[in-house]
């Protein structure tokens, strides 16, 4: 039972084509829940209701078997850069 | 996770049951909203969605203007996600109705098909699908959320 990171990131990778996937096994190795950062051009000009609807249809043959999906990000490529800068920014001052 | 052909077989159910498709009565357990406790069967051999089920839910999504379907109730949320989004539901002081998916599994299916949706807690505004716990969190850190529900509560 239960999904492996690797499959949900091979499917997340094939599907939505991203720039920057993280994901993170927060089942205790179950394989059934994990967290999700991910960030895609697919997202472009689509709300977030909307880029999550995509990232749980990339991944509706293994949300049958994982209990919890948390996407902490779905962002374009754009917000991504500006993401990172003003943590930089506030990292530094 | 099919469940159709659990009873087709079984010689031993006596009608009048087996000999009547089941109906879905359950507008009027649903929209009580003093009891939680809701009658449809907790197995069905009917699709998940069905015309019924449908026709209830478009009503119970409108029936308030801030409806969640969770896991457990607003005072005895029982999982984290469902318990987090009754938490930011709270702290914002918007009048909300929760129902309880746990409490009937033919509702809890048909629910991910109505919103699309494959998880709870499943958050409607207006009778309008918001989106899960994540979403939720994020709308109500950007401000977002708190300015939809004001909109939401002005007639």
């Amino acid at each position: 039972m239960g999904v492996t990171k690797e499959q949900v990131e091979s499917t997340l990778k094939s599907k939505l084509n991203p720039s920057h996937l993280e994901i993170i096994d927060t089942s205790g190795g179950c394989g059934a829940s994990f967290a999700i950062e991910i960030v895609s051009e697919q997202f472009e000009g689509k709300r977030l209701l909307e880029r999550h609807r995509l990232v749980n249809a990339a991944l509706e043959e293994e949300m049958k078997q994982i209990h919890a999906l948390s996407i902490k990000k779905a962002v374009t490529p754009g917000q991504w850069k500006q993401q990172l800068e003003s943590e930089k920014s506030t990292s530094a001052a | 996770m099919s469940t159709q052909s659990v009873f087709s077989s079984s010689p031993r159910i006596a009608p009048p049951y087996s000999s009547s498709p089941i109906k879905i009565t359950a507008a009027p357990p649903l929209l009580n909203s003093g009891s939680r406790s809701l009658s449809f069967p907790l197995r069905s051999t009917v699709p998940a969605l069905s015309p019924d089920l449908k026709n209830t839910l478009d009503k119970v999504v409108t029936s308030q203007k801030v409806v969640l379907f969770m896991k457990g109730t607003k005072d005895f949320p029982q999982c984290g996600f469902s318990n987090t989004v009754v938490q930011i539901l709270n702290s914002l002081n918007v009048p909300y109705e929760t129902i309880n998916i746990l409490e009937n599994e033919v509702l809890r299916q048909g629910l991910k098909e109505y919103s699309n949706w494959p998880t709870f807690p499943q958050l409607y505004i207006d009778g309008e699908f918001y989106g899960g716990c994540d979403i939720t969190v994020e709308a109500y850190k950007s401000g977002e959320l708190q300015e939809l529900l004001e909109r939401a509560m002005c007639p």
